[in-house]
């Protein structure tokens, strides 16, 4: 009855041009932005929600074996303080918050603030420029809230009934759960409005084309800097803890910190660091609030408004060395098909901005993984030569290749501008197979030919030729291998089909990748640990070779080909 | 009336167009020729009030339109010359959310949308994403969207991009009958047999200065020729049949 009633409410309401036009800057903050005329990823708004929602959740259910009343008896953990084990997931889920909602923020960035398509369609309207920038605001507020409620809608419930499982009273589980849900909720406010403020200086200081051209490198520094924050989880709750006196200047620029240490201040277990930095909250909150509000005025004012003076596109600079070098391009890409072909990939890869998004994305996640095994690596050794030998340095080079290879797949996936794919339609010869050759070439080039000569050199410098030849030459045929599965019947030229749909097996695809990790950068590095001290134990490693070798050209070979291409 | 005073645009002190005047009473229809970069789309700009004018005004019954442009575009229909649509919303919500901007009754609003739908033979489609229409269901979704509050001025900007020659057909009949009935209609294209039978007066634009300006007829006849001929003589002094050639030979070269 009374979602009738809200719903006839809001039937009034959108019959009011102001509700109307925040109601069309939700659904395009959600599904549409940026000039193309074709529907991007649409998954749908409850999808979106729902996706969003899995995270907190998930982590919460798999904490009951950490805070099971039971479980920790059996584990002869007899008095345990709960609030001080709660204190790193606390931080976990203060981290997941704000990196979620960021990524949110990152994800719409081209449909935050309102666009050409917006000025075509709205302004010869007799609306108001403030107007459309009012519903813009409150469509941006609307948003923010319900992000923030939905990212951690089922950790505000879930994580407290978790951790007061071992207590057992009401008034601890609202009590803490209250807490939590201040720190989580602030904490997403606070990301979301600190990308929008980012984006909204951009506008504001930065003329039209210098915008266009900085932007996706903003946008690549947000996503590095929000995975690297999502990192920090393993080691900021303890730093702080421990932390005596005034708080470390490093916590200053992890605002996940702030908000954690709100969340003991208010249980009245922070130390002098955490309540100093509890107090940056509430001014930072209303601080980037309001600079996002200022910025995003006078950006509106000089982007939006001026639209119709401001000259649609930008100049793209011309390499002078790019696609010079014939000789090189002749040897790597024999045929036309090739070189016109690995042209279109390699300037959608450098020029269009979600592409470029993504592929930031799992680098900067592979650019964290990759600091943290160095750092681990010099931990406890005497030397250079004894840390490189170490599983974490070994790693190395196998978490960037791996990450950047399955990130490169899946970009290849992202289709641009689909109606133009006309042109490779007419082109392509189904008969020859050069798409998979092509992939094979762009991802060499793009991955191994900077990584494994790096690797070697460090090696060459770390432990001499013989182990650097057999350190790179293993990264170099475990990515071949990776290439080989993750290329069987690849039939089409990347960027150039529909979106693939949210396949069932997507969440199996995804745990594949997880147990792959494992294998190939963890698991790899530790046995190659132990086998270099004695070179002659890596030749144990070909039968392993072989077979993944060998399944993907049989898989290659017997399997149907289903896309019927 | 709708009276365009000395308009001059500069972008950069460079400008686009320069003393542009010309008077639209009801009952006319004015067609715009120019080349690419002659101009046109800037004296639309300023015409439907989305640009001011570095200089001079344009005035609608006798007010400056910059002095209550939300007052002046309750008057207007536009078409603007990229079908840049929202192509989440099926035809009939954008529709529903123009109407609802523009502030028409919700009854006569859907009435509206409805029957134009169905005359322009968009009814089966539209509750359709627009994402998925085709470019002449998009300019068909804009011209409904500029047709169905009744304005009093129409600004069409290449109107028939993508349209089907039965769409197109309608669509020049249409122009002609808005002049009967009273409209003043800024028409501005590149295609010449539409403005030469559609239009009662042309404007013709040639880096941002107007270089005619009269009836359809008079233009045709100042050089005793059809309007194409006049306009490629007074607009590019190009021999289009040379460059023609030059391109095949380009084409053609090993």
């Amino acid at each position: 009855m009374s979602t009738l009633a809200a719903e006839s409410r809001w039937g009034k309401y959108r019959q009011l041009p102001f509700w109307r036009l925040v109601e069309l800057f939700v659904e395009r903050i959600f599904r549409g932005g940026g000039d193309s005329d074709t529907e991007g990823l649409d998954i749908g708004v409850g999808l979106v929600l729902t996706l969003l929602a899995m995270p907190g959740g998930f982590v919460s259910v798999l904490l009951f074996d950490k805070y099971g009343s039971l479980l920790q008896w059996l584990r002869g953990q007899f008095h345990v303080d709960t609030l001080l084990i709660a204190l790193p997931d606390e931080y976990f889920f203060i981290v997941l918050s704000m990196t979620v909602t960021g990524m949110v923020a990152v994800w719409r960035w081209d449909a935050i603030f309102p666009d050409r398509r917006d000025y075509t369609n709205l302004a010869h309207l007799p609306v108001s420029s403030r107007t459309i920038f009012l519903a813009n605001l409150v469509a941006l507020l609307l948003l923010a809230g319900l992000v923030a409620i939905d990212v951690n809608g089922a950790s505000c419930v879930l994580f407290p009934m978790v951790v007061s499982a071992a207590q057992g009273t009401l008034p601890f589980f609202i009590e803490f759960g209250l807490v939590h849900a201040v720190g989580v909720l602030l904490a997403s406010v606070f990301a979301f409005f600190a990308v929008f403020a980012v984006l909204g200086l951009l506008m504001a200081v930065l003329p039209p084309r210098a915008f266009r051209r900085v932007s996706g490198y903003i946008r690549g520094l947000v996503v590095v800097y929000l995975v690297t924050l999502l990192c920090t989880s393993f080691a900021v709750p303890s730093s702080l803890s421990r932390t005596t006196g005034r708080a470390p200047l490093w916590s200053f620029f992890f605002p996940s910190s702030w908000f954690v240490s709100l969340c003991q201040l208010l249980r009245g277990r922070a130390n002098p660091a955490m309540v100093e930095l509890a107090r940056l909250v509430l001014p930072a909150v209303v601080g980037v609030v309001a600079v996002a509000f200022g910025a995003s005025a006078i950006g509106y004012r000089r982007h939006f408004v001026r639209i119709a003076e401001i000259a649609d596109g930008s100049e793209v600079s011309q390499n002078p060395w790019g696609w010079r070098m014939g000789f090189l391009e002749r040897l790597l890409l024999p045929t036309s098909f090739l070189r016109g072909c690995s042209r279109f990939v390699g300037k959608t890869l450098a020029r269009s901005e979600q592409h470029r998004l993504a592929l930031t994305g799992v680098g900067g996640l592979g650019l964290v993984l990759a600091s943290q095994a160095l750092m681990n690596a010099f931990q406890g050794a005497t030397s250079l030569r004894q840390a490189a030998l170490t599983p974490d340095a070994l790693s190395i080079p196998f978490i960037l290749t791996f990450l950047l290879i399955i990130g490169l797949r899946i970009v290849f996936e992202i289709p641009v501008e689909i109606r133009g794919n006309w042109v490779f339609q007419l082109l392509l010869d189904a008969d020859r197979q050069e798409c998979e050759p092509l992939a094979r070439r762009v991802i060499s080039v793009a991955v191994l030919c900077w990584v494994t000569p790096l690797t070697f050199i460090a090696y060459v410098y770390a432990e001499g030729v013989l182990i650097a030849a057999l350190h790179t030459t293993l990264v170099l045929i475990w990515a071949m291998l990776l290439m080989n599965l993750l290329l069987i019947r690849f039939r089409k030229l990347p960027f150039t089909c529909s979106l693939p749909v949210f396949k069932q097996h997507s969440i199996v695809i995804l745990i594949s990748f997880c147990f792959g990790y494992l294998i190939y950068a963890v698991s790899t590095p530790e046995f190659e640990s132990s086998a270099l001290v004695n070179p002659v134990r890596m030749f144990s490693l070909v039968p392993v070779a072989l077979v993944a070798w060998y399944v993907p050209r049989y898989l290659e070979k017997n399997t149907i080909n289903w896309t019927g291409s | 009336m709708l009276e365009a005073v000395q308009l001059t645009k500069r972008y950069s002190s460079i400008p686009a167009v320069q003393d542009l005047s010309f008077t639209l009473r009801p009952g006319e229809v004015l067609g715009c020729l120019g080349p690419n970069g002659s101009g046109k789309s800037t004296t639309v700009k300023m015409l439907t009030g989305l640009l001011e004018p570095s200089r001079g005004l344009v005035r609608f019954d006798g007010r400056n339109i910059q002095a209550n442009l939300a007052e002046y575009r309750t008057h207007l229909g536009y078409v603007p010359e990229e079908a840049h649509l929202y192509p989440y919303l099926t035809g009939w919500e954008y529709l529903d959310m123009i109407g609802t901007l523009r502030g028409m009754s919700r009854p006569l609003m859907e009435s509206k949308i409805n029957a134009l739908l169905e005359l322009f033979s968009l009814l089966p489609a539209r509750h359709a994403a627009m994402g998925t229409y085709s470019k002449g269901m998009r300019q068909r979704i804009l011209l409904i969207a500029a047709l169905m509050h009744d304005p009093d001025i129409f600004i069409f900007d290449e109107p028939l991009s993508g349209l089907d020659v039965t769409s197109a057909l309608i669509f020049k009949n249409l122009v002609q009958s808005l002049g009967r009935a009273g409209k003043l209609v800024f028409y501005c294209s590149h295609v010449l047999e539409v403005v030469e039978k559609v239009c009662t007066d042309v404007l013709i634009l040639r880096q941002g200065v107007v270089i005619a300006h009269d009836s359809v007829a008079n233009v045709g006849q100042i050089l005793g020729q059809s309007l194409e001929n006049t306009f490629l003589h007074l607009v590019d002094d190009v021999d289009t049949m040379r460059v023609a050639g030059d391109i095949v030979a380009v084409m053609k070269a090993a």
